[in-house]
């Protein structure tokens, strides 16, 4: 039977966190990369549910950067549409009240595509994104209201520590395929 | 109080309260005689230098529903021709930017190559390969008459690149005038660099996004403006400044970007320009200079129609940025102006706004242009001085444009 950390048996729950024991293998990598996905998906229901506050706190570290960068043809340069730590983008949210904004919620479609274990503490995620926004109060709400129009397609390429109680976010780039953001939005993507 | 529909269609006295009628926002025949007696007759922001710095770059945009190509040559002079086919019409180039150092599929290195049968351009216009030319046209066509239409074009004012479809436009200069003088210094002390590109179609007119950009009233939509500027001092003692041609300028404060919580003041600029200071130039018929500090913003438009607009956002540095300075630069710009800063998402809510409340078939609007203050900052002299050079250059009267044909006269009239 493979010993897992702190002497678990691999492949138990343990009582403190709830998690899967891992032990280093094959089976062991399999699990780490499951919990890897996990985490993605479980935090895209809280982005779609607009908690960023849940999704900072509950499933980023303290050293959480996020960015939003795309690549202009028109310029042919790089681009960062939009960059912070965790504490920066509490501070954005917590801050979004006080102005104007398109209030029509996004959706976001995300398939883990792959998982890679970089041998120590880190996990680097490539998942696709669609982003759908159902339009509420952007323009003539009487009319437009309920209508879902695609928004934005890209890459979440994510690091994600895996050495501690539970994977978190280190890193996440939302690499944007789509150039053309309209009215943009005030929400991380 | 509230008011009846007699009263609210009421038309009012434009010596007492200046006001243009909504119909010049949303009419089809206003928009297509815009589109003659304007865009294509004036002096068009098409791109920057930098972004074609190389000989055979090249960049493609549309002016008045005419696409261009314009490329640097082996000469390092900038060109701009139509792009289009001289012979059945195609489009010659079709991405939005790139080198003709390669060769195409249907054509050799740094050549501009139709890809439909072969015929290809060099970087002067001129027609320097016709397929089989002898054996199709005998002696009817050369090559030397069917090279590309050039159109007039000049780089100036921070590196810009201006074309006109008009060749008997009057020079860039003049049409310029002196209403970029004040921003002289951070403009040609040193060359600067595209870092930001990004584009927003939105349904609304194009005249809308420059209305907003010539009036600074609208900072009550805007908490950032308010907390960093409108509650600042020297906010009211701004001024604008009218130029001729339409243009007007609003002179600089200084911006306390700090007062918004989580944002720090900028400690990058440009020569000439105090940190945090602030100044802006909007251009007839729609471009904006906005330099906020340490990123220089340039609003550009393409109309698509009377209730279409694609606007083109562009943020610049210095070419000599340091990779830090300009990392700073570019998240200063972000913060306000990228397509998830703060500000620029509720200027374009708002006059999508605008779009929806003025359409084509809704009864005409009396949009109020009014504010007198001394041409301090929250005057719309702006505005007024825009549709004065407006009504000069269409013949139509804002307040009064009835007599555009096809206009659709409302049960009011």
């Amino acid at each position: 039977m493979n010993q897992g950390v702190n002497g678990v048996t691999a492949g138990a729950r343990d009582e403190a966190t709830d998690r899967t024991q891992v032990a280093p293998g094959v089976a062991g990598d399999r699990m780490l990369k499951e919990q890897v996905a996990d985490l993605i998906y479980r935090s895209t229901v809280l982005l779609d549910r607009e908690d960023f506050q849940g999704w900072l706190e509950e499933f980023c570290a303290p050293e959480f950067r996020y960015r939003i960068t795309t690549y202009s043809p028109e310029i042919r340069r790089e681009q960062e549409w939009l960059e912070g730590g965790r504490e920066d983008l509490l501070e954005m949210m917590r801050m979004l009240p006080m102005h104007n904004t398109d209030h029509s919620p996004l959706t976001r479609h995300v398939s883990v595509y792959t998982v890679d274990l970089d041998g120590g503490n880190a996990a680097r995620a490539v998942s696709s994104v669609v982003i759908y926004r159902t339009m509420f109060d952007g323009i003539n709400s009487h009319l437009d209201s309920g209508e879902t129009r695609l928004f934005a397609v890209g890459k979440y390429l994510d690091t994600v520590r895996i050495d501690g109680e539970q994977p978190l976010f280190l890193e996440r780039n939302l690499r944007l395929d789509t150039r053309r953001m309209d009215k943009g939005s005030h929400f991380p993507l | 109080m509230s008011r009846t529909a007699a009263e609210w269609n009421h038309k009012p006295n434009p010596n007492a309260i200046e006001w243009v009628d909504s119909r010049i926002y949303t009419d089809e025949a206003i928009f297509e005689q815009e589109l003659e007696k304007i865009w294509k007759r004036v002096w068009v922001l098409a791109c920057h230098e930098s972004e074609l710095p190389k000989a055979y770059d090249f960049r493609t945009l549309t002016v008045a529903r005419e696409p261009i190509v314009i490329c640097r040559g082996e000469d390092d002079r900038i060109r701009a021709f139509l792009n289009v086919c001289p012979h059945r019409a195609n489009l010659i180039v079709r991405a939005p930017a790139g080198s003709f150092e390669k060769g195409e599929p249907s054509g050799n290195p740094k050549r501009m190559t139709c890809m439909f049968h072969g015929w290809q351009f060099d970087m002067k216009g001129n027609c320097v390969e016709i397929p089989r030319c002898k054996q199709g046209y005998q002696d009817r066509l050369d090559k030397k008459d069917a090279g590309l239409r050039e159109l007039r074009c000049e780089v100036g004012y921070g590196g810009f690149v201006w074309i006109t479809l008009n060749d008997d436009a009057v020079p860039l200069a003049e049409f310029i005038g002196p209403a970029l003088d004040f921003m002289k210094a951070e403009l040609e002390t040193e060359p600067l660099e595209v870092f930001h590109y990004h584009k927003a179609i939105i349904d609304s007119n194009y005249k809308l996004w420059h209305d907003t950009n010539s009036e600074f009233y609208h900072d009550y939509m805007h908490y950032h403006n308010r907390v960093t500027s409108m509650m600042q001092p020297g906010y009211f003692d701004r001024k604008y400044t009218a130029f001729p041609n339409g243009h007007c300028s609003v002179g600089s404060m200084e911006v306390k970007y700090e007062a918004y919580k989580g944002f720090k003041g900028r400690d990058l600029s440009f020569p000439g320009m105090p940190l945090n200071g602030w100044k802006m130039v909007d251009l007839f018929p729609g471009y904006t200079y906005n330099i906020r500090g340490s990123s220089l913003r340039i609003d550009t438009m393409t109309p698509l129609g009377p209730n279409k607009v694609m606007i083109e956002f562009r943020g610049l540095g210095l070419k000599k940025d340091t990779p830090e300075e300009r990392l700073r630069r570019i998240r200063d710009h972000n913060t306000i102006w990228g397509p998830f800063g703060r500000n620029l998402h509720e200027d374009l809510l708002g006059i999508t706004g605008q779009g929806a409340a003025m359409r084509p078939g809704q009864e005409p609007r009396r949009v109020l242009h009014g504010r007198h203050e001394d041409h301090t900052i929250h005057d719309e002299i702006g505005m007024r001085h825009y549709y004065a050079e407006w009504q000069r250059m269409t013949g139509i009267s804002p307040t009064e444009p009835s007599g555009v044909s096809s206009l659709v006269r409302t049960a009011a009239e």
